[in-house]
């Protein structure tokens, strides 16, 4: 079902002026610069959200902050459980960037995500929490035992962490008490790596968990005790932001960890249909051969890695030219576990027993060449791999197997949190998807790895690179498709051929699309069995916009939903597109010419581009050069050379250009009607002052007092107006400089086009 | 008969006994002069003519055996534990130039060696000497290698191999080289000799031992082809211990009754101002604080020495102190921007396993065998910094089992036992150490790779299976991580390295000198001062559960620990066997701690919070950015070595306590003691008294209270002769006291 969000209209001016952004761009693009080169336009980018989250039932103030943030005028969350009204002041008027958030009784308790519309679109999305426990925000500075705020137990602190800087938090407990001190930070996507101590009151400290942990604390006497949180390398700002609870508990009780954002691993899984209903528990002791667990297969087991060097042994028998599959999920389930498996066949030589090793199955490994941390980015910066395991069993022999199941990682660490899940099926073949926004290579080593939400510029084509984890043996082909869009705006998928592991999904805005908001559909097809199949194709994005993966290593994770957002106020510096709206058609083994229209927007370094080919069939072609001065310019495609089957091919062109950015060109031209306005009040001012100094002098003694009353008032305006006239100034000079053009590179990718390549008739 | 050709041939293990019988007897009325046994004209290669080339130095590691050709293309190797290679190289490279049996005197090999032709060496060999003589009647004998078939050497033993003798006394060794048809000859001239503490005696070439008259045990190294014995001497002081505190532990046992032993008298148990500085600087790494030492010292609790151990090791400072010692020596350094996460992650992993006092041998283990992430699991990042598999056994043999491995690679241990197999066997455990790469540039993931452990030895081609310094370790399948059973094999109750390192360790950090010194350097050829103690301290600590704060609380509970540092009339000389308290200037980090206590200034450290001490830093790289710690030693992390710390003395740091910018920074600090101490209401005698308890952990004597009042009322003039401001004199004062006690060495020692 389409979800379109209702958009609050724009004030007047903004309107009419975003209309003129781009001529303006033009007339001044030609101006030179020596600005260093940036890598892609802005996007609009919610940071940090204040308090990060609430309880479920009440209403919060939230503060936000972003990059590239403008006008906002909506913050909007991915649960419709959560809504948003602008704060407003005495008068009425709406506070910038703060809200009034209501989280209804019937939201779930869990993550959701936060996100603006602004000027540029729809933000990237922070995590909003909502929980169970009441909630306060941290009184700051606690940096010390002195000025340490007490925090009650079962509450929820939203804080955060300033550079070099230890917060405390003092609790009362009682003797015996069982307390489980828990901080969401990374999985809530701050920059923190917490570190949790609970120490005495005079601040010694007692227990510390620096892994990401909980402590979990018994209280040795009565009496007041402290937490001290802070980064492991003590760094700290805006964006070291966490959540703190120290929770009661009984004694055997379980306690569930604060929640947590998915790593992009985690799309793969569970199996499409997975239910609990032949979930049986490994039996321990299991460590050894002689103790294996017998299990006959299909089996579907949860397990942990405990204790240390834990190996978990089962036993089935089973049919020579038996193919079954064998998944594991633990590092899918958030654990830093890395799990392995041997199958051996048993048999007997007498009294010994004889061991023959019949599949060692470790990672899935990720579906494309994931970027290695050298010089510069040699592939995407996500990894859709695990180290869980997905693979084949083939029997070789009749008789008894034996499973060993370990982790890899688990030699010396003792953790009974460490679970997996392990099943044995036969063949289900099956698929998962995840996308993400194409990430920019370049030559000069930069690895920025940026978070890029889907707002559109007019004219704009974004592509998704989209991967697949393919189960059990399914090679088919897949379709991939977007709905519930925007108005103005088309998602073209371009399919993953059988057997292959990448797809690109493009989303194009029309050159006038509108300003609008959807949150889409995400699917991919394929026929199984004879059957079509759909699933879901999840979104991936960084955390943060890290401009230097070297010093700060970017989060990955999974995004909640797919919004999809038109900003209907600047327009892509440049859409290539076919020159025509047709099936090209092209018969096998001859050439097909594409004529091209470009739209330039705004001036360019470089005379050409040179444009590659999404699509199969056609992305063995060599670049074209392509200049970015012509107004037309056209593609040839040989097919002798490409030997393409013949059939109905999407596909679209690609490449980079430098544009000479110009930011909020139209922030010059509002400035400049404020400055005038002001300008004409304050000379109107000026003129009245006169007058009524003039009417003062000549005035009667009577009148005398009154009238230099009167010119007194005026000219206190005419001060107020000419302090409005500087202020209007430096506005427009603040304007004119955001807008000097700036080198920006970024991805170029043409609005795609069919090509159905007919057979050559037969000679 | 030539009395020094020593070639008595014994046939039968019997004849064996007899003949040492006869050595020794002889020796015992003839010292100094060697056997005189039946001749025999025959020249072996191997059990004459090889012991000439070490004896003379010809294959020593500088000359002909400098490994990638020796000296000028002729090349022999390491201490001759090659031999066919050196007959190769002796007899037939260079064109068989070098021996001429037609007339052996015109050998290149002897011209050389003599001194008759130039010779970068010099002369080796006079034309005279018996070795000289046995090259030539090898040579005249035709030149014959019998390495195979010659008997194979199996032993050295020294005669006698432990004695008692009185300061400046002497003592002939003997060497006896044992073979292996059973036969034995005298080779005390072509033995070599090296003493452990040439202080305590020296050695001539001979074999003859001088004792000096430093009293304690000292040990003499003999080295015959390969093979080592020892020879101990207990030189006593021989004055009448009257005296001895009553022991509060095994450890006083043990002190003292070696004391008593060899007649040192030990300086009586230290007062409790000189206890509560010293424990404290020892187990923290910090000065007590004004109110801890005058709480300490008004205490009338007869156990008080024991609460303040307990106190100290339930701190959090123990274990910033014990975690700068073990981060340094297992390499916790900084060589790019990048490695701040994962040398503050290894940082605080081995200091919050000392605060929670995990058992050494799980620590040791967590290392080993770490798998996963630095931040999921920080001593992965030992892996990352220590890459290679080979550096990784050394560093694990030097650090955790006290033994140095490294010659061990390309040859047999010089001193030890330790072949090359040996060598690559211990290398087989990190064999399977799997590599994944990260986001995270320059660090991997680091996993159990299956498959069977084994390494190569290069010498021999042999792929060798894991065996820990000789011992099997059992049966490794593909699945197991051969690292895990190192661990298990470390934490065997029965194994003879492990614990005894460690004891050993914290006895050195404790009493300045180990038991063993090198405090990493244990072997046969390098006993202990006092084997029966660091036998006992090894068994406290293993029946403890390798319970490392155990371990520190049965050395400082001891009356041997807690002794003064100021000597009697007798125990000055004595160095090793703990009679006294042995003074050792305060380490740079607790130095500057120090320092910044008694100012009230604070040292700002890059990237860690306001009030961090220098004792917690995490990693060397506050060395580049602080002088302070750079000239009063901070290791950089280079080394598992100890020694990589410099304790030693300069005048630079001379210079820097006296008249440095950032010592008059922090004693003029705004808000420092000194400025606070101006305007304090308080008496003088009260200040002064704050300062003396803050810097000595004791009150000021009544001729320093006036000597210290005297000064503090003295006007304060400028450069104009005119009095300054009455608080800005005092605060000049009172930096000018500070300053003065700073640079006593009550001050800047722990005694």
């Amino acid at each position: 079902m389409r979800m379109t969000v209702a958009l609050p209209s724009r004030n007047l001016a903004t309107q009419v002026l975003s209309v003129i952004t781009l001529s303006v761009g033009l007339l001044f693009g030609l101006a030179s610069t020596t600005l260093a080169q940036a890598v892609c336009l802005p996007s609009p980018r919610l940071l940090t959200t204040t308090p990060m989250g609430g309880q479920v039932g009440t209403t919060v103030e939230v503060t936000i902050s972003g990059q590239d943030v403008e006008d906002v005028d909506l913050l909007t969350f991915s649960h419709p459980g959560i809504t948003a009204e602008a704060k407003v002041d005495d008068q009425g008027e709406p506070i910038a960037n703060q809200y009034i958030v209501t989280i209804a009784e019937d939201c779930p308790v869990g993550i959701h995500e936060a996100r603006v519309m602004t000027r540029l679109g729809l933000s990237t999305s922070r995590v909003f929490n909502v929980g169970s426990l009441p909630e306060v925000q941290q009184v700051s500075p606690n940096t010390s035992l002195e000025t340490a705020m007490p925090l009650p137990i079962d509450t929820v602190c939203n804080a955060k962490m300033a550079a070099q800087a230890v917060d405390h938090y003092t609790f009362e407990a009682a003797a015996g008490q069982r307390l489980v001190v828990d901080c969401a930070a990374k999985g809530i996507d701050s920059k923190l790596n917490a570190v949790l101590i609970v120490a005495d009151a005079q601040g010694n400290d007692l227990q510390v968990e620096r892994r990401g942990g909980a402590v979990d604390f018994t209280v040795p006497e009565a009496g007041t005790y402290v937490v001290k949180v802070h980064d492991l390398t003590f760094s700290g700002g805006a964006e070291y932001f966490y959540r703190l609870v120290i929770q009661s508990a009984e004694a055997d009780e379980l306690v569930q960890r604060l929640p947590s954002t998915q790593a992009v691993s985690s799309f793969s899984w569970p199996p499409t249909g997975l239910t609990d209903e032949q979930l049986i528990a490994e039996a321990e002791l299991n460590n050894q051969h002689g103790e294996a667990q017998a299990i006959t297969l299909p089996c579907d087991i949860s397990g942990s890695f405990y204790p240390a060097a834990d190996v978990d042994t089962f036993e089935f028998t089973a049919t020579k030219g038996d193919v079954w599959w064998v998944e594991v999920a633990s590092e899918r389930l958030g654990r830093e576990t890395d799990p392995s498996i041997v199958v051996q066949h048993v048999s007997r030589d007498g009294e010994t027993e004889k061991l023959t090793d019949v599949v060692e199955l470790t990672d899935i490994a990720s579906p494309v060449k994931v970027s290695s941390n050298g010089y510069s980015y040699d592939g995407p910066p996500y990894n859709a791999g695990s180290t869980d395991i997905l693979g084949k069993l083939e029997i070789k022999e009749d008789g008894l197997h034996r499973l060993q199941l370990h982790d890899l990682f688990g030699g010396t660490r003792s953790d009974p949190d460490n679970v997996y899940r392990l099943i044995i099926r036969k063949a289900a073949p099956d698929f998962a998807l995840v996308g993400w926004a194409l990430h920019m290579n370049l030559r000069n080593g930069d690895r920025n790895a940026l978070s890029k939400p889907i707002a559109l510029r007019g004219g704009a084509t974004m592509p998704l690179e989209v991967v697949v984890v393919r189960r059990d043996g399914f090679v088919g082909q897949i379709e991939m498709e977007m709905s519930d869009l925007p108005e103005g705006v088309t998602a073209t998928g371009l399919t993953i051929p059988s057997g292959q592991s990448k797809g690109i999904m493009l989303v194009s805005a029309n050159e006038d699309a509108p300003r609008g908001l959807s949150r889409a559909s995400f699917v991919g097809r394929a026929t199984i069995n004879g059957e079509e199949v759909t699933r879901p194709c999840r979104l991936a994005s960084m955390a943060w916009p890290i401009p230097d993966a070297w010093s700060l290593i970017p989060d990955p994770r999974l995004l909640a939903d797919v919004p999809v957002s038109v900003c209907g106020i600047e327009q892509a510096p440049l859409t290539i597109a076919a020159a025509e709206d047709k099936v090209w058609e092209v018969t096998s083994g001859e050439k097909l010419t594409i004529p091209l229209a470009l739209t330039r927007r705004c001036d360019f370094s470089g005379a050409n581009i040179s444009l590659n080919t999404y699509g199969s069939g056609f992305d063995g072609a060599s670049a074209f050069e392509v200049p970015l001065d012509e107004e037309t310019s056209e593609i040839v495609y040989d097919l002798a050379t490409l030997k393409t089957a013949p059939g109905e091919y999407k596909v679209a062109l690609y490449g980079s250009a430098v544009a000479k950015y110009r930011d909020q060109v139209e922030s010059i031209a509002i400035a400049e009607v404020s400055l005038m306005q002001v300008q004409e009040e304050a000379k109107r001012l000026a003129e009245e002052v006169a007058t009524l100094t003039e009417e003062a002098q000549a005035a009667t003694e009577e009148a005398k007092a009154d009238a230099e009353a009167a010119a007194a008032e005026v000219a206190e305006k005419l001060k107020a107006a000419e302090d409005a006239v500087a202020t209007a100034q430096k506005q427009l000079e603040a304007a004119t400089n955001r807008a000097q053009p700036k080198d920006i590179v970024d991805i170029i990718v043409s609005t795609p086009f069919t090509i159905r390549v007919n057979p050559a008739e037969e000679s | 008969m030539r009395s020094s050709r020593i070639a008595s041939v014994f046939r039968s293990q019997s004849r064996l006994r007899s003949a040492l019988h006869v050595v020794v007897v002889t020796m015992l009325f003839s010292a100094g002069t060697v056997i005189a046994c039946e001749a025999d004209q025959h020249v072996s290669y191997l059990n004459d003519v090889v012991p000439i080339f070490s004896k003379a130095g010809c294959n020593a590691g500088v000359c002909h055996a400098k490994a990638g050709g020796g000296q000028n293309g002729f090349q022999l190797s390491l201490l001759g534990f090659e031999p066919q290679d050196d007959y190769e190289s002796v007899v037939k490279l260079a064109r068989g130039r070098r021996v001429f049996p037609a007339a052996p005197e015109q050998s290149l090999l002897l011209k050389k060696a003599s001194g008759q032709l130039p010779h970068g060496g010099g002369v080796r060999l006079a034309a005279d000497s018996e070795g000289y003589r046995i090259l030539h009647d090898w040579i005249a004998q035709g030149a014959l290698s019998d390495v195979g078939s010659a008997p194979q050497l199996t032993a050295v033993e020294v005669v006698p191999r432990r004695v008692r003798i009185e300061p400046g006394g002497i003592q002939q060794l003997q060497a006896i080289a044992i073979y292996s048809d059973g036969s034995s000859r005298v080779v005390t001239t072509t033995a070599l000799y090296e003493s452990n503490a040439e202080a305590m005696a020296d050695v001539s070439e001979d074999g003859l031992v001088k004792v000096h008259d430093v009293p304690g045990n000292v040990a003499v190294m003999v080295r015959y082809q390969g093979n080592v014995a020892v020879f101990t001497a207990a030189i006593p002081l021989g004055a009448d211990v009257t005296e001895l505190p009553e022991p509060n532990n095994f450890v006083d046992e043990h002190v003292f009754t070696n004391l008593e032993q060899i007649g040192i008298p030990p300086s009586p148990v230290c007062d409790d101002a000189t206890f509560i500085r010293r424990a404290s600087l020892d187990i923290e790494g910090r000065l007590p604080t004004q109110a801890e030492a005058a709480a300490f010292l008004e205490s009338t609790d007869s156990d008080k020495r024991d609460q303040l151990i307990e106190s100290l090791l339930a701190s959090p400072g123990y274990a910033d102190f014990f975690a700068n010692k073990w981060t340094s020596l297992l390499k916790n350094r900084r060589d790019d921007a990048s490695d701040i996460t994962s040398n503050f992650a290894f940082h605080a992993w081995i200091r919050d396993s000392l605060l929670a006092n995990v058992p050494y041998d799980q620590l040791v283990r967590e290392l080993l065998a770490a798998t996963g992430t630095v931040i999921g699991n920080p001593p992965v990042a030992w892996y990352k910094r220590v890459k290679d598999p080979k550096q990784q056994l050394e560093d694990v043999a030097q650090l955790f089992l006290g033994v140095r491995m490294q010659c061990a690679q390309c040859h047999h241990h010089p001193f030890e036992r330790w072949s090359q197999d040996d060598y690559y066997s211990l290398s087989a455990f990190f064999s399977q150490v799997g590599r994944k790469p990260t986001g995270v540039r320059g660090e991997d993931l680091i996993f159990h790779k299956r498959g069977k452990a084994t390494a190569k030895n290069v010498k021999t081609g042999e792929s060798l299976v894991p065996m820990a310094l000789g011992d099997d370790v059992g049966e490794i399948t593909p699945d197991e991580d051969p690292r895990l059973k190192l661990a298990d094999w470390m934490s065997n109750p029965d194994n003879p390295f492990f614990a005894k390192a460690v004891v050993n360790r914290y006895w050195k950090h404790f009493f300045k000198r180990g038991l063993i010194e090198p405090e990493d350097d244990i072997r046969d050829t390098n006993p202990p001062t006092n084997p029966e103690l660091l036998v006992a301290l090894e068994d406290h600590f293993i029946q403890s559960g390798f319970d490392l704060k155990e371990l520190v609380r049965v050395i400082t509970r001891s009356k041997a620990y807690q002794l003064s540092a100021m000597p009697n009339e007798h125990n000055l000389v004595d160095e090793q066997n703990y009679s006294r308290y042995y003074p050792r200037r305060l380490q740079a980090e607790v130095l500057l701690d120090a320092i910044d206590e008694i100012t009230g200034a604070k040292t700002k450290f890059a990237n860690l919070p306001p009030g961090t001490s220098a004792v917690a830093l995490p990693d060397n790289s506050y060395n580049n950015a602080s002088a302070f710690l750079q000239v009063f030693g901070r290791p950089n992390s280079q080394s598992v070595c100890e020694c990589e710390r410099a304790q030693s003395s300069s005048l630079a740091q001379s210079l820097h306590l006296i008249n440095s910018a950032e010592m008059k920074g922090k004693l003029a600090t705004g808000d420092g003691r000194a400025a606070t101490l101006a305007k304090d209401e308080a008496s003088v005698e009260e200040k002064v008294t704050e300062l003396y308890l803050v810097a000595f952990s004791r009150q000021p004597s009544e001729s320093e209270l006036q000597t210290a009042i005297e000064y503090l009322n003295e006007p304060v003039t400028n450069a104009d002769g005119e009095c300054v401001d009455e608080v800005q004199a005092a605060q000049q004062n009172y930096q000018d006291l500070i300053w003065a006690l700073i640079n006593t060495k009550e001050f800047m020692f722990n005694h």
